[in-house]
């Protein structure tokens, strides 16, 4: 034998231009949002040129009614949706997972009770019970918004997780691993989890991206972080009784969030193919 | 000296139906032992028995004691100490019994690890991993390295259930099942698994439950056999007795259709 036959002859894994152009735009956004931390072209919450000026040199993307840099905005609205969208699917992530887990394992009468009860949350509009729960807080804020938002992943989160850890719980390598004495939550860690996660981590770039345009409607109505924090939605509003005369300030927001949630969207469809080794083998 | 597995009277039950009734049998150190039946006589039902693994819906009867301890109406904790430590299987289908995300040597590691830290030992990972390779150069899988790098389906069938079978041996278990471990297999790869069963049988001086509905497969491993009808022991005693002079029709039905097998493809017969 050859020294070449030690090593398994796996595919380089296939990096789809999917996978490139979701990672190339989150990424971008991620990168503004982290420098916005540090530097932004201008004050965001102060007038820096005349109103309503049109895109030059100085002002990118031009100044809204008040005289503030729109570039400054949208590059502070990334971070923003970004803290949404990780907050949002953090949140929704925990309590999903947890109570996916949980279902998987409860007895036939707990385990019904539960589906149902995640049909009818899932059932009820998502922008309807984060106003609710917006409502429901003393003032808006971004992360009422995100709890509002994290909840209603979570029941969807959890419907998934409940599915799949069921029908890997059904598996011969399950009993396998029972009989070699491993205990229940040794199973759902080391067996459970790893196969669940390949669906799930794609199901979580898809809610990441709902949950960036659920915030965007939110602070539309009003309902989401106040100002002056920046906020997509909130320019996209704001923007709204000047679109004729000054188009940018509409479009430019949200040409920066149709750009995030297709690239989170490109990102999910991408690790699908990565995150299974034993995908991409001919099939 | 007390017998290693010792059942008596055990019944199974799922809802009103009866899958086994009123099975009893003892299994000794070392001792090797066959359950005989067709699909749905009840031999699967009666290893899961023993590993305590039925699930909630089926009730179970009578009286398992495995090394000592009885296993019907003992709790997790109890059993989870006994699995592993007293037996260990090995299942029929040896792609299903492979968690597919995970590399094969990692899945033959964690019985090691969980043996070793029974044992009282801290293992480093060099120990495991060495032990790993040995449990693969043992079931003769060549090239432990790659092998123990591959994901299960990057290995063929046969080699899957040596895997298989390495990962039973990891947790040097008293007591072996083998679940119809060499149905899913072609005739070659069969052979050759029967012969690392035996011997590692042997070797290692374990005992054997071996589950089979293959008359020749049987006798080639196990010294006594039990021959299950719908849940029932129809008759118990050496491999050479009972296929020789069966005394009960199912069991001589079973005897002559091997035989007639074997001649219509050539074989002397056994």
């Amino acid at each position: 034998m050859s020294a070449q036959d030690l090593s398994i002859d796996r595919p380089a894994r296939k990096h789809s231009l999917a996978l490139s152009i979701g990672l190339a735009l989150v990424g971008l956004n991620v990168a503004v949002a982290l420098l916005t931390l540090f530097w932004t072209p201008y004050d965001p919450l102060n007038a820096s040129g005349g109103r309503l000026e049109a895109p030059s040199l100085l002002h990118w993307v031009g100044t809204d009614r008040l005289g503030r840099d729109y570039l400054t905005q949208i590059m502070i609205g990334a971070r923003t949706a970004l803290i949404v969208g990780t907050g949002a699917v953090a949140i929704g992530a925990t309590i999903g997972v947890t109570l996916g887990i949980l279902a998987a394992f409860a007895t036939r009468l707990l385990d019904d009770v539960m589906a149902a009860t995640l049909d009818i949350l899932i059932a009820f509009p998502t922008l309807l019970l984060a106003m609710l729960v917006v409502a429901a807080s003393d003032s808006a804020s971004l992360w009422s918004a995100i709890l509002a938002l994290g909840l209603a992943i979570s029941a969807i989160v959890a419907r998934l997780t409940r599915i799949l850890a069921k029908r890997v719980l059904r598996q011969d390598y399950i009993v396998a691993s029972r009989t070699s004495g491993t205990s229940w939550p040794g199973v759902v860690l080391r067996h459970v989890l790893p196969n669940i996660w390949p669906t799930l981590s794609v199901n979580f770039a898809l809610q990441f991206g709902l949950a960036v345009i659920a915030e965007a409607s939110l602070s539309y109505l009003g309902l989401g972080a106040p100002p002056p924090n920046a906020s997509w939605g909130r320019l996209l509003q704001e923007a709204q009784g000047t679109v004729y005369t000054a188009p940018v300030g509409a479009i430019a927001p949200g040409i920066a969030l149709v750009a995030l949630v297709i690239g989170m969207n490109l990102l999910a469809d991408g690790l699908r193919d990565v995150g299974d080794p034993t995908r991409g083998r001919s099939r | 000296m007390s017998a290693l597995l010792s059942v008596q009277g055990l019944t199974v039950r799922a809802g009103d139906k009866t899958l086994v009734s009123d099975l009893s049998f003892s299994i000794g150190a070392g001792e090797r032992m066959g359950l005989i039946g067709e699909s749905g006589s009840g031999k699967s039902m009666t290893a899961m028995a023993v590993t305590g693994l039925l699930p909630a819906n089926i009730s179970v009867s009578g009286s398992i004691v495995l090394d000592g301890q009885e296993v019907v109406g003992a709790d997790e904790k109890h059993l989870n100490r006994l699995r592993g430590v007293a037996t260990a299987v090995v299942f029929q289908e040896p792609l299903t019994a492979l968690d597919p995300l995970m590399k094969i040597g990692k899945q033959i590691a964690e019985p090691v690890r969980r043996r070793l830290a029974r044992d009282g030992q801290r293992p480093s990972r060099a120990a495991i991993d060495r032990e790993v390779l040995d449990l693969l150069d043992k079931v003769a899988l060549p090239q432990s390295e790659r092998i123990a790098n591959a994901y299960p389906h990057e290995v063929s069938g046969g080699q899957r259930q040596r895997v298989a079978i390495a990962m039973a041996l990891a947790c040097r278990p008293r007591l072996l099942i083998a679940d119809e471990p060499t149905t899913a297999l072609d005739v070659t790869t069969q052979a050759e698994i029967l012969r690392l069963l035996d011997g590692l049988v042997r070797e290692t001086g374990m005992a054997l439950l071996f589950i089979s509905h293959d008359l020749p497969v049987v006798a080639q491993v196990v010294e006594r056999v039990m021959v299950l009808r719908d849940g029932v022991a129809l008759e118990e005693g050496a491999v050479v007795d009972v296929f020789a002079s069966p005394s009960h029709d199912y069991t001589r039905t079973l005897v002559d259709a091997a035989r007639m097998f074997d001649e219509a493809l050539g074989g002397t017969g056994s």
